[in-house]
């Protein structure tokens, strides 16, 4: 059996719109049969914090509030639906883990194991890598 | 009037009126790509043969809906514009 395609997300920004492009992106490449493996570093990973999520303390541009106004289904909920539906995994990154002294309980569910990026680029072998 | 029969995975909309779906996804009000992900899980929950019919009030689904079903295998029976949506219909394949 040939290899499933596979789409690595690099997820850089903590703007809410910008953690719903990626997501988005992720759970329909999921559930068209893609493993989907997507890597929340620096400015984004906080934003997987539980306390983030219950606070919704979202960093917002105009279509961030009107996402939020709207009551769009979020990153989360858009990456869980992609999760029940596919292969599709979320990892955290160790290097802005440790900076911001964020433990692994600090994420949401979602975030699965937190890695080194050598240990993503093994998960990313022959992947399409996008970088938001 | 006379009805030409539709060719296996192609849309047809005038003979698509005439199938009659075995399941009404309405996702009305949901936005992309909620319209898609409920339709995804409603056909795999179905056995082969089943056609469903998505209902969705999102103009990217009804460009993306076609496609995903294309991608997947199954079978484009309709895309209708109903006047604030569309009904989209469609037969797991495999």
């Amino acid at each position: 059996m040939p290899d499933r395609p596979k789409l690595s997300i690099v997820v850089l920004s903590p703007q809410l719109s910008k953690l719903h492009a990626a997501s988005l992106m992720a759970s329909v490449a999921a559930s068209a049969g893609m493993e989907v493996n997507v890597f929340a570093t620096m400015e984004a990973l906080g934003q997987f914090r539980r306390s983030v999520i219950e606070r919704r303390d979202f960093v917002l541009d105009d279509v961030g509030r009107e996402l939020v106004a709207k009551k769009v289904p979020l990153f989360y909920d858009l990456l869980r639906q992609g999760r029940e539906l596919g292969d599709l995994h979320v990892y955290g990154c160790a290097l802005a883990a440790d900076v911001m002294g964020w433990k692994p309980e600090d994420f949401t569910d979602l975030v699965e194991d937190v890695i080194g990026v050598t240990a993503f680029f093994g998960k990313s072998e022959g992947a399409q890598i996008l970088t938001i | 009037m006379a009805i030409d029969k539709a060719t296996a995975g192609q849309a047809d909309s005038l003979n698509g009126a005439q199938v009659k779906p075995d399941r009404v996804v309405d996702a009305r009000g949901s936005f992309c790509p909620g319209p898609l992900m409920e339709l995804i899980k409603t056909i795999k929950a179905q056995p082969v043969g089943t056609v469903v019919e998505l209902w969705s009030s999102d103009r990217g689904s009804s460009k993306d809906v076609p496609e995903w079903i294309k991608k997947a295998g199954h079978d484009l029976l309709y895309v209708l514009e109903e006047g604030d949506h569309w009904r989209i219909g469609v037969r797991k394949a495999r």
